[in-house]
């Protein structure tokens, strides 16, 4: 029986209170299997954003529990919080966000410096996802220097080369035109048949949802639907 | 890397990294400038207190000082000399017979203070002989030869070679004691005191005058080997009080200079934190300006596993690396400016303060252990000047920051 690296249990999430408040998540129960190839969809305001910082730890539930590589993110301190996403979690970007003033090579190792690789295994690491992303050679480059798709190439390099349970990704081919969007969807489904790495994006995107091997819909903060394809 | 990152972040906004490093460095240039001119200024007061009349110390019998009486000679003379002769550090010595007199001339009458000098010794010691400006120094220590500041000659009208009389106490019967002398020379010392009220006569002819053969007031004395501050490193033991004599720096002879001294050091720290505090107010700001501009970034470091500790210790690497480029930048200003002032000086010759004229122009004057507090006084502020901005930067939520750009 596979894995489970996420288990949420009655999330709730609202904003604001009384008369404004919000809520941005009702009631979520999900558990995301190791080596799932996820799609979170839905339409915009649904709550795939909040769903997804919620589950790195990057924002906080109101009520209900959630578990990351069996551990209670709940029960973690800021410094706790931040050890565990660069140990655990991967997260890609729609904008990228890569750091303007490192090259590809040092974006990529900025994680595992704060991790205390060794450096030979640092540049072993580096040299071998730079290869998988089909970026090699560009190493000294800066991220202005890159096109979109090779920033976000870069960005999912830097999010898998940690070797982490699992890759959040937010919309991470929102701002690709949509041959780039493909390629790169290509090569994560790779990484997860190759290395059964554990992916859940949020998404419009339909190539993203038809490449997806499951598919948890939300609508106005409640999962709608689960289904594996 | 979190120092490279800190030290490209730096150059992200070169004219503000460049703006906020400048005002440092002047702080720095000015805080340095403004202590190697105190502390030549110092050096140069202590130094024309001590070439003159004053010496480095004096030696005097017990309660001379406070009374002068006539009578209050150094106890055991020929014993203390040779004590005083055998110290290492003793370049010269001049013994003295100091009274309070009344000079008359046929010009009229005024209050002196006299000294009774050996020539030869007071020459070695203080500078009267470079300060005749009319006629010659004394040349001997047995004749009636006089030689008195220019203020006293204007007073009493006197020219060279004019007949003067000496009034003062004798030690034996405190009668008035009268000596005839002639004016051989005219001194300007650029002192008030010394130029309105000093006569300097042969130490045997006021010692005669005034019944005290073999008997002196006063040993003024000089050292070498002197601290920065003009303070003897190896200084004469004190006399023991039974002795009836007592050995007195000038750092005990003039307080007052001494204090002056003593206080430019609190003064210069005070000002040091001054400045150094309102810079650092402005490094602040420019921290915090950068802070803010890259909220969303720091945002992505937290989110990608930056512990809060290791985002303020950027912020705080970042102050650093303001703080070395604004170190390097201040002390290549402050090497220039100082050169420029160690080569033309500051003119203030002839302006009395606390008592002592300057006979010469300040030049700047290191401590060189300054040159190592005040640039680790500019970076403990820049450090400080961090502190806020680390503290932001260490409370602030990564999702709070990320809002700030749409993902």
């Amino acid at each position: 029986m596979a894995e489970i690296v996420i288990k949420t249990k009655n999330l709730d999430k609202s904003f604001g209170s009384g008369e404004t408040e919000i809520h941005a998540l009702r009631d979520v129960n999900l558990e995301i299997m190791r080596g799932d190839f996820a799609a979170i969809v839905g339409p915009s305001g649904s709550g795939k954003t909040t769903l997804l910082n919620i589950l790195c730890g990057l924002d906080t539930v109101s009520s209900g529990e959630i578990q990351v590589s069996g551990r209670s993110l709940q029960s973690m301190s800021g410094s706790e919080l931040a050890k565990f996403r660069r140990e655990h979690i991967g997260l890609v970007f729609q904008a990228y966000n890569l750091i303007p003033v490192l090259t590809v090579l040092e974006n990529i190792e900025y994680v595992m410096l704060l991790q205390n690789v060794p450096s030979a295994e640092r540049k072993e690491r580096v040299r071998k996802f730079l290869t998988e992303v089909g970026l090699e050679g560009k190493e000294n480059r800066f991220p202005a220097e890159l096109s979109g798709g090779q920033q976000q190439r870069v960005a999912i390099a830097r999010a898998m080369v940690s070797h982490p349970d699992i890759i959040l990704a937010d919309e991470p081919t929102a701002n690709l035109d949509s041959a780039t969007g493909a390629q790169l969807l290509e090569m994560m489904r790779r990484f997860n048949e190759e290395l059964n790495m554990t992916f859940v994006f949020s998404t419009h995107d339909p190539q993203i949802m038809e490449r997806s091997k499951r598919m948890v819909t939300l609508t106005d903060g409640r999962i709608v639907s689960d289904e594996l394809k | 890397m979190l120092w490279k990152l800190a030290w490209r972040n730096l150059w992200r906004n070169r004219m503000r990294t460049w703006l906020s490093a400048l005002v440092i460095a002047i702080g720095l240039v000015a805080l340095i400038f403004l202590d190697t001119m105190m502390v030549g200024m110092n050096t140069n007061m202590v130094k024309n207190a001590t070439d003159s009349l004053m010496g480095h110390a004096q030696m005097h019998a017990l309660g001379f000082r406070d009374e002068h009486e006539v009578n209050l000679t150094i106890n055991n003379l020929d014993e203390s000399l040779v004590q005083l002769r055998e110290h290492p550090d003793l370049t010269f010595l001049s013994q003295r017979v100091l009274t309070q007199a009344m000079l008359s001339s046929s010009g009229g009458g005024e209050p002196v203070f006299t000294l009774g000098i050996d020539p030869a010794e007071e020459q070695l010691l203080s500078k009267f002989d470079e300060a005749i400006i009319e006629g010659e120094y004394l040349d001997s220590v047995s004749a009636n030869k006089m030689i008195l500041g220019w203020k006293v000659a204007e007073k009493l009208e006197l020219v060279l070679g004019d007949r003067l009389v000496l009034t003062a106490v004798d030690a034996e019967s405190s009668e008035m004691a009268q000596v005839l002398f002639r004016l051989s020379g005219i001194f300007k010392t650029g002192e008030e005191q010394m130029d309105g009220s000093m006569v300097l006569v042969p130490r045997q002819t006021l010692q005669k005058m005034l019944k005290l053969e073999g008997r002196i007031h006063q040993i003024a004395l000089r050292y070498k080997n002197l601290t920065q501050e003009g303070i003897p490193l190896r200084p004469l033991t004190k006399p023991a009080e039974s002795s009836g004599n007592e050995l007195l720096l000038w750092t005990e002879l003039m307080p007052s200079l001494y204090m002056i001294t003593q206080m430019t050091d609190l003064s210069m720290a005070i000002m040091g934190i001054i400045l150094f505090l309102i810079i650092a107010l402005g490094v602040t700001n420019t921290l915090l300006m950068g802070l803010y501009e890259r909220m969303f970034e720091f945002g992505i470091i937290k989110s990608i596993g930056t512990t809060p500790w290791q985002s303020a210790r950027l912020m705080l690497y970042e102050a650093v690396c303001l703080g070395f480029l604004s170190i390097v930048v201040g002390l290549i200003l402050a090497v220039f400016v100082i050169a420029i002032f160690a080569f033309y000086g500051i003119d203030y010759t002839g302006i009395e303060f606390s008592g002592v004229t300057f006979q010469e122009k300040i030049y700047p004057s290191f401590k060189w252990e300054r040159l190592v507090i005040y640039p680790f006084l500019s970076m403990g502020f820049t450090l400080l000047a961090a502190v806020y901005p680390a503290f932001k930067l260490w409370y602030m939520l990564p999702i709070e920051a990320l809002r700030k750009r749409k993902l």
